[in-house]
């Protein structure tokens, strides 16, 4: 066999690999009521956060714990413990991306998450006259 | 319809007609350009020439216009209103410029503009000029796609690009509006007097070097791709790259030096705690570069003999391409929601995917050697364009497009490039460059398919009833799975790419360190040994240093192997530049870039392996409890006035200072010294009191000092055991710095929090605030509490708050003739007793009496009752006066009241250590260096050796 056939072999390989392990690695987008039938395993929730509960942030208790609710792009809302402190507005945030886990008994535990404040591009633009 | 009253509609109008004829002449340019070489022809030749010179004058008058429009707050204009306002410094102008997608787009323009003016001034001096006409062709077919992107015209109902020229009245969402045929709209409605301003995460001096830096390395990717399209037109695979060669480099060097003040940027001014965040915009700039590297390399090895012909093609065509993928990417809006900041779609993506697609196409159509299989492509993809468009299949057309193009491209290979070349030694030089070039491409493809998983789903979508007929045939459930799935980029991002880039790093680091030392074509093997064995061992020296220093343990072996072909990295390319190259300055630009590459992933590695949490959640509740996964050491929680040791520090929160919509908190800084006690000290440990013997100096453990220099006391009364100090081996030493990290106030855009840092030699100590008190601004008073809350109460009620569980024993009207006397008849005063003990402290009680006195039935002043200890603050805010009883003997009367608590203000603060940051500044300075030496010597020397 020659060397460059060796080459070539390695790389095929390691691209397909790279290809298998991008998509491995890779989580899953849900909503909640997936999350929620298998506890334990991490996944991508969309939803906005639900205004009618209060947020809670003590950081004297713990300052690296926020207490919300969401409610994900199906309607279904869910308790969720964000291992983070109180992002900057928060309230204002208009899309949020939880990663994290649901818990047995209903509540979502979020390691992280994604948030996109009013974009730049919308909103104030209407003008009203 | 009447003129409207201030509108400068000439500067817009202006815009429009400069944009259209860049766009005509970029296309004049073309077809000229394209007709000059195919026919041999002088006169085409000059007219191409003429028609960029137009297409120059018209992208700097576009420029100039944009500028005029923002200096002068003309705020009619879409683009002026949306990306600036009257309150910021004229120093962000150029930020405004290109925040947008459309200014941005025009500082890609006018980079191609300048480098295409600089390759025909070179040209007119007759060097490489045979390359003028296909080279500039293909300069100008892309400045034809990038003019259509702000083009903003309709060719029936679809729009051509967005226009930074829009009167904010001519938006599509605007027309028809009533307000848009009012005469004196501008006068009249408010939102016009002001913008709405830059992002303030992009007022910060990065923001103006940091993109036209990263645009012209962008820009310059352009050059390499040119010819080499060029030379397989004119079907000269070897002359092409002596001229595109050194620009290659100087694309390097100007690409990488702008990926690295990105990272500079996000470590100075973002607070996401750290310079790299494999985020999806960095990866598509990074990946351009890598295979850049390769192809920059690749062409070195074919000056001396011509090898791998095909690679070089592919890297150098894949690196323009790829820049227009990450174009794609960033811009059109398919990375949703897994980028914080991407630009949104504005509808670009059909334009900037069909940029992509042409370009992959037109690769591979000249990469085929002949005119039937060319015609044969051509047409496939012709119809498969038509397709797509007509019958409103996209997803499937590119699908196909994807397969037939790969198809053609191994035709390609095989038809024309597989040469029976002897093969290679592998003791040479030429060998291992190429493995190189090839493992660059691959760490480019790992980067690229994992940033890309939000694409996949796009393209599985159509696929989804496709895959499920197919599981249901075969029984496999994979595909199922496939079809179903909805991917979400890794939810360990950082771990993964760092994962899976850490062996690339390691080779490319190992090829970096020896291949310079192996000869062309074959090396005297005991030479190479004699040359690299003292780099070597200072190698091995140091990663040795390194692991005992900073702790490296076994399962972190793969950390150490990187370590090790860095440090040898390093060494291998200062070896060659002293003893090889004997320190002639004139050579040693590769070796230079080579040790800053090094230092580079050195210091990387070194800080993001060995970041430390300097602010830990030390109090009270333990996250973990809750979930296993969650962190407890990332934040601390730092009262106003409170000294709390930090890491090698006490840390004291001063105070907070607005400063023109800046929100800053001093932190000052302490250094540590060992505690001492004298004689008759008493602390607390737990539950017991103790008293110092003699004096003394603490050790590390109270345990081990006890016997020897403290006595417990056995009578003490509550109050001395309440008021000891808590027991410690050290205490706050002298001032040493102060940092000020802070929160920009903006309404608009959301508040930002900014970190700062202290820099030594050796570390950096990067810290911002997560959350503190913003209510408390220059208008209220800022008293050093937190906001209050209020709760309706009754007497006998409890309160639990963080630090404090409160029992309101009663509410009472004060009597006493000394109140009387002072307030006269018409006021009452309440008051509450309430007690209230440590909420993790059984033993630990205090008092708090809030009085709020009543005017003819209303509250007009009250005062809260302080507890310092347990930094919080009770006060009544009203009383139930109508149902007011007066508490009998022995009895507790019923009345509701509202009480006010707020706790002492503190902020949240993150603090990270980042040891070894600065070898990686050094890396960086170092390669941009190198590379600029390497890129002036190649610029001189090819006269000489083309002539």
């Amino acid at each position: 066999m020659k060397r460059s056939h060796i080459i070539a072999i390695v790389i095929i390989s390691v691209s397909i690999a790279a290809l298998v392990g991008s998509l491995y690695d890779s989580s899953t987008y849900a909503d909640l009521a997936q999350a929620m039938e298998d506890p334990g395993t991490e996944y991508h929730v969309v939803g906005v956060l639900d205004r009618s509960h209060e947020i809670i942030y003590e950081p004297s208790l713990n300052a690296s714990l926020t207490t919300f609710t969401m409610k994900d792009l199906t309607g279904k809302t869910c308790t969720v413990h964000l291992a983070k402190a109180k992002p900057q507005d928060f309230e204002r945030s208009e899309r949020l991306v939880l990663i994290g886990s649901a818990t047995e008994n209903g509540e979502f535990h979020a390691r992280d998450m994604l948030m996109k404040c009013p974009s730049k591009y919308n909103e104030e633009n209407r003008i009203e006259g | 319809m009447s003129a409207y009253i201030g509108e400068h509609t000439w500067a817009g109008q202006l815009g429009h007609v400069l944009t259209a004829s860049s766009f005509v002449m970029a296309l004049l340019a073309t077809v000229s350009f394209l007709l000059a070489t195919q026919r041999n022809d002088d006169q085409w030749k000059r007219l191409g020439r003429l028609a960029f010179h137009g297409h120059t004058l018209a992208v700097l008058g576009i420029i100039v216009t944009l500028f005029l429009m923002l200096f002068n707050h003309w705020f009619e204009y879409d683009y002026v209103w949306k990306h600036s306002n009257l309150s910021m410094s004229m120093e962000y102008i150029a930020s405004c410029f290109w925040e947008g997608q459309e200014g941005s787009f025009v500082l890609w323009t006018f980079w191609h503009v300048v480098l295409g003016q600089v390759l025909l001034w070179r040209w007119r001096s007759g060097r490489s000029a045979v390359w003028e006409t296909p080279v500039m062709t293909v300069i100008a077919l892309v400045q034809v796609f990038l003019a259509t992107m702000i083009l903003g015209i309709y060719i029936g109902d679809i729009r051509i690009g967005n226009s930074p020229f829009l009167l904010i009245r001519e938006l599509e969402e605007n027309i028809g509006l009533p307000w848009t045929t009012m005469p004196n709209y501008l006068q009249a409605i408010p939102q016009f007097a002001d913008g709405r301003g830059l992002n303030p995460l992009l007022q910060n001096y990065w923001m103006v070097i940091h993109p036209p830096t990263l645009f012209l390395g962008f820009a310059a990717t352009l050059i390499p791709f040119a010819h080499a399209l060029a030379g397989l037109w004119k079907r000269d695979h070897q002359g092409w790259m002596a001229p595109a060669l050194p620009w290659a480099f100087f694309g390097i060097m100007v690409l990488g030096t702008g990926i690295l003040m990105g990272g500079a940027w996000a470590y100075e001014a973002l607070s996401f705690g750290g310079f790299w965040a494999w985020d999806p915009v960095e990866n598509a700039s990074l990946v351009p570069w890598l295979t850049l590297v390769g192809a920059g390399h690749l062409m070195l090895v074919n000056k001396r003999k011509p090898t791998s012909l095909f690679t070089v093609y592919l890297l150098t065509l894949i690196t323009f391409v790829l820049v227009l993928y990450s174009t794609f990417l960033t811009r059109s809006g398919v990375l949703g929601d897994t980028s914080v900041h991407s630009f949104t779609g504005d509808g670009m993506l059909p334009g900037l995917l069909f940029f992509l697609l042409f370009f992959i196409g037109l690769s591979v159509l000249l990469l085929l050697p002949r005119a039937d299989q060319r015609r044969f492509y051509a047409l496939i993809s012709a119809a498969l364009l038509v397709i797509g468009v007509v019958l409103e299949i996209p997803v499937p057309a590119i699908l196909l497009f994807g397969a037939v193009t790969l198809v053609n491209l191994l035709i390609a290979y095989r038809s024309a490039f597989n040469s029976s070349d002897p093969e290679e030694s592998l003791w040479s030089r030429e060998f291992w460059l190429f493995i190189g070039s090839l493992v660059l491409l691959l760490s480019a493809v790992q980067i690229t398919f994992s940033t890309s998983i939000p694409v996949f789903n796009l393209l599985l979508e159509p696929l989804g009833n496709g895959l499920r007929s197919l599981s249901s045939a075969t029984g496999i459930g994979a595909f199922t799975q496939l079809a179903d799935a909805r991917f979400a980029p890794p939810s360990e991002a950082i771990e993964h790419y760092n994962r899976w880039q850490l062996p690339f790093a390691f080779i490319t680091s190992m090829l970096v360190a020896f291949t310079q030392y192996l000869r062309w074509k074959d090396s005297d093997r005991r030479k190479f040994w004699r040359d690299i064995r003292v780099a070597l061992l200072l190698a091995t020296l140091i990663t040795a240093a390194c692991v005992w220093a900073l702790d490296y343990t076994l399962p972190e072996a793969d950390r150490v192997a990187l370590l090790f072909a860095t440090a040898f990295a390093f060494t291998a390319n200062l070896g060659y530049a002293t003893v090889v190259l004997k320190g002639r300055l004139k050579n040693a630009g590769p070796s230079v870039a080579h040790v800053g590459f090094a230092l580079v992933l050195l210091g990387a590695l070194i800080s993001t392996s060995r970041t430390e949490e300097v602010s830990r959640n030390t109090r009270n509740m333990d996250l973990r409890f809750l979930n296993e996964a969650f962190d407890n050491n990332e934040d601390i929680l730092l009262y106003r006035g409170d000294t709390v040791r930090m890491g090698d520090h006490f840390v004291r929160y001063r105070n907070k200072e607005r400063k023109e919509g800046n929100l800053y908190f001093a932190m000052d800084y302490y250094g540590v010294e060992p505690r001492d006690y004298r004689e008759g000290d008493t602390v607390r440990v737990g539950d017991m009191l103790f008293v110092s013997q003699s004096d003394h100096i603490a050790g590390d453990h109270f345990l081990a000092d006890q016997p020897a220099y403290w006595r417990p006391v056995d009578q003490h009364t509550r109050r001395a055991l309440w008021y000891a100090q808590e027991w410690s081996n050290a205490r706050a030493g002298a001032a040493q710095f102060t940092l000020h990290p802070f929160i920009q106030i903006n309404p608009r855009f959301g508040n930002v929090p900014e970190p700062d840092t202290r820099h030594w030699w050796n570390k950096d100590l990067y810290t911002h605030v997560r959350y503190a008190d913003l209510e408390a601004d220059a208008d209220s008073a800022d008293d050093g509490w937190m906001p209050d809350r209020t709760y309706d109460k009754t007497v006998g009620d409890t309160i639990v708050t963080p630090t404090a569980i409160a029992i309101i024993d009663s509410v009472y009207v004060m009597r006493d003739s000394a109140t009387k006397s002072m307030l006269g008849e018409r006021y009452t005063v309440y008051a509450a007793h309430m007690r209230v003990r440590d909420l993790y402290r059984s033993d630990r009680w205090f008092e708090a009496r809030p009085v709020v006195i009543y005017a003819d039935g209303a509250p007009v002043m009250g005062r809260a009752a302080e507890i310092p200890p347990l930094r919080v603050k009770y006060g009544l805010s009203t009383v139930d006066a109508a149902a007011y009883v007066e508490p009998s003997a022995g009895q507790r009367n019923v009345v509701k009241f509202g009480l006010t608590v707020a706790e002492a203000e503190f902020v949240v603060m993150q603090a990270l250590m980042f040891p070894g940051i600065n070898i990686l500044w050094i890396g960086c300075v170092l390669l941009a260096l190198g590379t600029g030496m390497a890129v002036w010597q190649r610029f001189r020397e090819r006269p000489s050796k083309q002539a």
